[in-house]
């Protein structure tokens, strides 16, 4: 089995940006390698596992880690893979198998609105990105074409081209919020990677609600498909590949990369041009495994700047039952938010935020609070019935500003490989929890106008996780301040790029998959440019840096 | 049986011929409506399907035919007097069209329907000239000639085997007959060419007579039989049905196109009238039964709802997921949308399993192409069905396959690895075919060019 050992690019990690990452330079006549280090699945034996998981809330579950590939597992108990610092544990949740985390996720594939770009000059809070929204609108749009995006005119991100399609039908109980909630709030459908119909060859959303853990036919975007059409192009693919060191020669230049198989046998690969897009916690885990004398603190690590600066976007929230019969579950599970608290004024004070409403049946949420409740007989159902027709729920997506302190470092302990586990140091800070208080008005205003009752707040100082890992390996134009330069290439390694929403030196208020995935067409389309093998009729980038 | 009869008709058709071109030359420009007759016409004759590549200018030719003959090169037919038919007469053009001879007098193969288009009218072919002249864009591109093995190389044997197999006799409305009846009978056996696809060869590739539309090869698909007789063809089929089906491709709960068919509802069958679609259904329930006695029941008879996923559930996958059972792989990639008793979707978008023809067919091509390629429909928005060639083996295809057909279709249709890994390379009938037919092909030819030198001869 001849596998290969050289190439152009190698790219580690095969996730939505990796693989389109690949995609892009192996479309241009580059030869791409891509090794994986969990192995490779099928939709079918992920709808399958979801089917006869008995956790249906525990989108993780259709999705155990391979031994010699590990992730984060919280359910039925906590498999100990992220050890946590503390103070405030950082729950991430990620997946390590061909194609990555998107293969469950919501979709959602928002820009941000311009002035994310900006925070530090206009607010005073975080950092200000090395380019600004318009060095960035090209690649949204790429993005948005390939994955097949729709949304909402009205969001805060001015477009240049329309979206490639329709939004999905509008849900009933979305209808219903947004009707009667106009005269307070703006509610408008979700800008998500969601077939409204048949798009690239996958066929239209019908509705099966279980985007979370796995969209069973492929109207959703995600990274499987990625993958499959970065091998189509012609990108090698190598599974089963933990990628645990990457070496350097004398001028700091990357020349190859230390994977273990399935069977901790070490392979080495070689190429002229590295990639780590392995997401914001293994990408920077694999830079500090690969320290040596040269780099005692690791790759890219000049700055001490590695792993720092963690952010994701916490989320409180409340559920409460509405006056009428909404009946939550029919359509896509994420379809509507509000996005007028995104930016203001108020980033000076406080965290901004997007508030999602939940469209995700309440069935297996309702009838495992009642069966805990002791509740049984003809009483279970009456109560089911109302709780699956009136049940709402709406959450916060709160900004994080980047803080040195909070940083994914490597643990003492180490994984089935011997590997150092990665280690989380999180803290929720205050210009976060004073935006979760702010938006508690929001809150009771929106329970208010849809007649609720029986509110009930998530518990206080809680703060759910919405696996957004941002900052490990920000990009700017100081190689004191940032790993990456404007580009997505180290400031310390010619050769070496990182792509994948680590890059992100800020996490704004939306979901990062769409900003880490333009950032890296960006850098693509830059490392073409550098090499004259731009495709023809593709925009050149815009430097950026330096405004 | 046939030859002494022939030739005098096509003696009769060229001095028709040689005064149809005198009265050609003086005749002024068409009107518009005779334009919009031809394109009407040009659509029911399906002429786009191959005179045009996917994506492509239409009727500029390009499109790779694949024939048991092997691969023929479908023309640029274009007005481009370069590279299109620009410089034909309308003779020339009736020639082509009717008689399969091109204006350079070189033969067509019959991979162009002209056996069917025939039976075209005078005053058709006249507007499908009109059309072809005045409604087309030019395009001047020219195609490359196909090149096909010896002996399939030799133009010339086409005109031996016109003379043995091509009724040149043009559509004659037959007394006694409604009106209707007469229309879908000239659609159904002219135009459409049907029986291209639906009628059984034989070694020489001509259609059947005795078997006419009893069912035939397409490539790998299969294209069942379409006679009046309740079981082997349509006769149980409602009017409705077959027009719904003509129309949309989808006969719920009895069957859906997919293939070479849905190709001919894309670009044809779906932009006739439904007056035209409703006298083809009335011809075709006319057309004399052809029965199979191995059908005891009509293909979309077999099976019922039934649902096997319970005994599943929560039961983990093999890790040899060569031994996933038809109840597993079901319930990971068809049960999303054809639902746990194969019921299909509520709102009818998507089908039963059972009461299928695709299932409920003895022959299991068509199953399988689909469960492979998928079902798309062109110039639609919707995908109605995508195909699983990616994502499953060919153990795992065959495996679910044999499963389906046993539990919701016609049990005598067997699905086997072999099938699969066949058809997932596009099939037999490029490889082997050939092997076995030029063999038999050549000689019989050669023997009938042999006959025929002799017999000329005899006659001077």
């Amino acid at each position: 089995m001849a596998e290969p050992s050289s190439a152009d690019f190698v790219v580690i990690g095969s996730g939505i940006i990796g693989a389109l990452t690949a995609r892009k330079l192996v479309l241009a006549g580059a030869s791409v390698l891509i090794l994986e280090a969990g192995p490779r699945v099928t939709r079918g034996e992920l709808t399958a596992r979801f089917r006869n998981s008995p956790r249906r809330g525990d989108w993780m579950s259709p999705y155990p880690p391979v031994p010699w590939a590990p992730h984060p597992i919280y359910l039925p108990k906590d498999n100990g893979y992220l050890v946590q610092a503390g103070p405030y544990p950082y729950a991430a949740e990620y997946i390590r198998q061909v194609g990555g985390t998107t293969w469950h996720w919501a979709a959602h594939a928002w820009r941000n609105v311009p002035n994310d770009f900006r925070i530090k000059t206009l607010y005073g809070v975080g950092v200000d990105w090395p380019i600004d929204y318009d060095d960035l609108e090209p690649w949204y749009q790429e993005a948005e074409e390939i994955m097949g995006v729709s949304g909402a005119p009205d969001t805060g991100s001015p477009r240049k081209k329309p979206f490639p399609m329709e939004p999905v039908a509008e849900p009933y109980a979305m209808r219903r919020i947004r009707e009667r909630c106009a005269s307070a709030y703006p509610v408008v459908t979700n800008t998500t990677a969601r077939n409204s119909r048949t798009y690239d060859g996958r066929p239209a959303c019908c509705g099966n609600n279980s985007c979370q853990p796995i969209c069973p036919i492929d109207a959703q975007y995600h990274g499987g498909v990625a993958i499959a059409s970065a091998e189509k192009a012609g990108a090698k693919l190598l599974t089963n590949a933990n990628v645990y060191k990457l070496e350097h020669d004398a001028q700091g230049r990357i020349t190859a990369a230390q994977y273990y198989d399935s069977d901790k046998r070490s392979h080495r690969v070689t190429g002229k041009t590295f990639i780590v897009a392995a997401n914001g916690i293994e990408s920077p885990r694999l830079l500090l495994l690969s320290a040596s004398d040269k780099y005692p603190r690791g790759l890219a690590n000049s700055s001490d700047m590695v792993g720092r600066n963690l952010m994701d976007h916490p989320s409180t929230s409340l559920t409460f039952d509405a006056d009428e019969d909404m009946w939550l579950g029919r359509g896509p599970q994420s379809p509507s938010s509000i996005n007028t608290l995104r930016d203001g004024a108020f980033r000076s004070e406080h965290a901004p935020y997007r508030l999602d409403f939940t469209n995700i049946s309440r069935v297996n949420g309702a009838i495992t609070a009642l069966i805990a409740g002791g509740v049984y007989g003809p009483e279970i159902e009456k109560r089911l019935r109302y709780a699956c027709a009136r049940e709402l729920n709406v959450k916060n997506v709160l900004e994080v500003l980047p803080d040195p302190e909070h940083r994914i470092t490597l643990a003492d302990e180490k994984d089935a490989m011997g590997i150092p586990k990665p280690q989380a140091h999180y803290a929720i800070d205050d210009y976060t929890r004073k935006g979760a208080e702010r938006s508690k008005e929001d809150f009771r205003r929106i329970a208010s106008l849809l007649g609720g009752t029986n509110l009930r707040f998530s518990k206080e100082g809680d703060y759910a996780n919405n696996q957004h890992i941002c900052g490990t390996l920000s990009f700017g134009s100081d190689p004191h301040k940032f790993v990456c330069d404007p580009w997505g290439r180290t400031h310390d390694h010619e050769n070496l790029f990182c792509v994948g929403t680590g890059v992100l030196p800020t996490c704004g208020t939306c979901n990062s998959t769409e900003n880490g995935l333009a950032i890296a067409l960006r850098t693509a389309s830059h490392i073409l440019d550098q090499a004259g093998t731009r495709p023809a009729g593709t925009p050149a980038p815009s430097p950026g840096a330096g405004k | 049986m046939t030859r002494p009869h022939r030739r005098p008709a096509i003696a009769a058709i060229v001095v028709l011929a040689a005064s149809c071109a005198t009265a050609q030359t003086t005749t002024s420009a068409p009107g518009t409506e005779t334009i919009k007759r031809g394109e009407y016409l040009a659509v029911a004759g399906d002429c786009v399907a191959c005179h045009t590549l996917p994506g492509g200018r239409p009727y500029a030719g390009g499109l790779v035919v694949p024939t048991p003959m092997g691969d023929i090169v479908a023309t640029n037919i274009t007005p481009s007097k370069t590279a299109g038919i620009g410089n034909y007469t309308e003779q020339q053009f009736s020639d082509a069209v009717r008689k399969g001879v091109a204006a350079d007098g070189g033969h067509l193969y019959p991979a162009m329907p002209y056996t069917s288009y025939a039976k075209i009218t005078d005053d058709d072919i006249a507007a499908l000239y009109a059309y072809f002249m005045h409604g087309v864009d030019s395009v001047d591109v020219r195609t490359t000639p196909a090149h096909l093995a010896f002996p399939f190389n030799m133009r010339w044997l086409m005109a031996i085997w016109n003379v043995m197999f091509l009724d040149t006799h043009p559509f004659q409305p037959v007394a006694g007959q409604s009106a209707e009846w007469n229309r879908g009978a000239y659609l159904t056996e002219a135009l459409e060419h049907c029986s291209v696809c639906h009628s059984p060869r034989n070694l020489l590739f001509a259609e059947s007579t005795s078997k006419r539309l009893a069912g035939g090869k397409v490539g790998p698909w299969d294209a069942p039989n379409i006679t009046s007789d309740p079981n082997s063809g349509i006769g149980g089929w409602t009017n409705a049905e077959l027009v719904a089906y003509l129309k949309h491709g989808d006969a719920h709960g009895k069957a859906q196109a997919a293939g070479s068919m849905a190709e001919a509802i894309d670009y044809s069958l779906r932009h006739l009238t439904d007056a035209d679609l409703r006298a083809i259904v009335t011809y075709v329930k006319t057309v004399p039964a052809v029965h199979d006695a191995a059908d005891t029941r009509p293909r979309f008879d077999w099976g019922g709802p039934s649902n096997e996923l319970a005994a599943i559930r929560a039961v983990a996958w093999p890790a040899n997921q060569a031994q996933l059972t038809g109840p597993q792989l079901y319930d990971a990639w068809c049960a999303t949308c054809h639902q746990d008793n194969a019921q299909g979707s509520f709102d009818r978008e998507m089908p039963p399993l059972y009461h299928n023809t695709a299932l409920g067919n003895p022959e299991s091509n068509n199953l399988v192409l689909v469960m492979l390629d998928g079902i798309h429909r062109r110039g639609d928005t919707v995908l109605p069905m995508p195909g699983f060639a990616q994502d499953m083996t060919d153990h795992q295809l065959a495996t679910l396959g044999a499963w389906l057909v046993v539990r919701y279709g016609n049990p005598a249709a067997k699905v086997t690895d072999a099938q699969i890994t066949n058809l997932r390379q596009g099939g037999s009938p490029s490889h082997l075919v050939p092997v076995v037919q030029v063999a038999i092909g050549v000689g019989a030819v050669i023997a009938v060019a042999i006959i025929a030198l002799l017999l000329r001869r005899r006659m001077h």
